[in-house]
């Protein structure tokens, strides 16, 4: 653990640099991330407003779970920065040898060698701020219970991404050229479809978003479980047990794919966009 | 070329094809919980939002009109495109529109095939309405091709990040055109507002005149002043940033 927090001080420390040494590029950054990430719910945010509400979500119930998806992405981006979360890039590019030769576990360096806490912060101002606003609007509990299942169903939909990225960014070590953009496809596709209530579509459509295509994890069915929205109690675990089971899925299948790594190495190498 | 470089460059295209129809499906169910039984909102009823949301993404290349003037910024190749006897802008136009037409038949086509399955009616509202489409389109393409070259040329001559701005424009301007939300459904008289700008002669004016919830007369001149306004103004940021583009190599 101490480890891990003081890499997490060192990467900060250089993210802090990173955006002081030309405040100007590093505003832009900054104001741009903010405005990508604040555009991705605006549709919904405005149709929200517009008609009070999508279905048996209210407005402020809508801009939780939007809130809740902004949020979510956020610290995707703080914690996993400079491609680790968009993991096929490092494998297709043959930037991956970079992690294997340091003297540090792989995990430990991708869990911390992408902290960008406050060049993603914008991303991260912006989903609280949605959040504080509907959680004043709503009967939110104000129990310890309540808010340590929302940790922990925030972080499930954190590892439900990543993992996700993870599993389909594999296959850049089998195929480097072919799938070096293929965690950036995944991301998008999981990005573009947070922000949907999913109640009342196709069942088909439904299970797919929650299955092959977790998108419905990210925002909707947690929220849906903490602020009861429809369904028992107890449907707050089925984000976390989400993730468990995706996460062990990527694990195998980035294992898998190391092994190919060690037989084979890395057929090319491009040192394009490494920690630039 | 660029058509069949897209399939064999990278087969994540189907990807793409995947999140397109998913979208597609959750804005049509969306539309329905919101307007079932609801009757005509500002004009629009749910069948013509249904029709409205459907071409907006059997049209959504031409709608949004990408290029990759940003790629050639970004990987230096724009000093070498110079040097070919074809108009800088008839170069990247070409190319695009032969990503858009893959894209068409491979996309487009079935989706609108498959309007009856998703119990959406895919025709214009009349024969005059369809005639008028063309023209707004093309109009409309002129117009977002306009205000791509423009945005390039300023993310060069004040040196911001191509892929920054790239990125901004594509999330503000599918707000700002009407191709998620139709213009006239959004609340506190935005909508009024954003039918004035240019990004509403690319997607909302075709669309609206496809599905008859827009007065031709009044859109296409509209878009015909915006596309005589921008064009001179693009070249003119070109003609601005051009030694910058090519001597920065990307």
């Amino acid at each position: 653990m101490a480890s891990i927090f003081r890499l997490w001080g060192l990467y900060a420390r250089m993210d802090l640099l990173w955006m002081v040494r030309n405040p100007r590029i590093g505003l832009m950054w900054y104001v741009c991330d903010a405005l990508v990430n604040v555009s991705a719910i605006a549709g919904m945010l405005l149709l929200a407003e517009r008609f009070a509400g999508v279905g048996r979500w209210s407005r402020p119930q809508l801009i939780f779970m939007l809130g809740y998806a902004t949020l979510t992405s956020g610290i995707v981006e703080s914690m996993f920065g400079y491609n680790v979360a968009y993991i096929s890039r490092r494998l297709g590019r043959g930037q991956f040898d970079h992690v294997l030769i340091q003297p540090r576990p792989v995990w430990l360096t991708l869990l911390t060698e992408g902290f960008i806490p406050f060049s993603a912060s914008g991303t991260l101002v912006a989903g609280g701020a949605l959040l504080v606003w509907a959680g004043a609007r709503l009967a939110v509990p104000a129990s310890g219970g309540w808010w340590g299942l929302f940790v922990l169903n925030l972080l499930a939909s954190v590892v439900v991404m990543v993992s996700f990225a993870f599993l389909w960014g594999s296959l850049a070590f089998w195929a480097p050229r072919a799938a070096e953009e293929v965690s950036g496809s995944a991301l998008h596709l999981l990005e573009r479809l947070k922000s949907f209530p999913l109640d009342g579509i196709a069942p088909a459509l439904a299970g797919g978003l929650l299955t092959l295509v977790p998108a419905g994890f990210i925002a909707w069915y947690p929220c849906r479980s903490l602020l009861g929205v429809g369904r028992p109690a107890w449907h707050v675990a089925v984000t976390p047990l989400a993730a468990l089971s995706l996460s062990a899925l990527a694990t195998v299948a980035f294992r898998l794919g190391m092994r190919q790594h060690a037989r084979t190495g890395s057929q090319r190498y491009s040192g394009f966009a490494h920690r630039a | 070329m660029t058509a069949t470089g897209a399939v064999g460059d990278s087969p994540l295209f189907l990807l793409d094809y995947l999140l397109r129809f998913a979208r597609v499906a959750l804005m049509l169910s969306i539309w329905r919980t919101l307007l079932a039984g609801r009757g005509a909102v500002s004009g629009m009823t749910l069948s013509t939002v249904l029709t409205y949301a459907l071409i907006a993404e059997v049209f959504a290349d031409l709608l949004a009109c990408r290029t990759n003037v940003e790629g050639a910024f970004w990987d230096g190749s724009i000093g070498s495109r110079f040097l070919r006897p074809v108009g800088i802008f008839a170069q990247f136009a070409a190319e695009a529109g032969g990503r858009w037409g893959l894209n068409f038949l491979l996309f487009s086509v079935p989706l609108l095939a498959a309007a009856p399955l998703l119990g959406v009616n895919p025709l214009p509202a009349g024969p005059a309405a369809a005639v008028w489409f063309v023209l707004s389109l093309l109009l409309g393409v002129s117009v977002g091709l306009a205000i791509e070259f423009s945005f390039g040329a300023l993310a060069v001559l004040f040196q911001l990040n191509v892929y920054a701005i790239n990125r901004v424009r594509e999330a503000v301007g599918a707000l700002l055109s009407g191709a998620v939300i139709p213009l006239t459904l959004l609340p506190w008289g935005l909508g009024i507002v954003f039918d004035w700008l240019p990004f509403a002669s690319v997607a909302s004016a075709p669309l609206r005149i496809y599905t008859a919830t827009g007065n031709p007369l009044r859109l296409v001149p509209l878009q015909l002043l915006w596309s005589l306004l921008l064009w001179p103004v693009a070249r003119r940021l070109w003609r601005a940033s051009q030694e910058r583009m090519v001597v920065y190599g990307g």
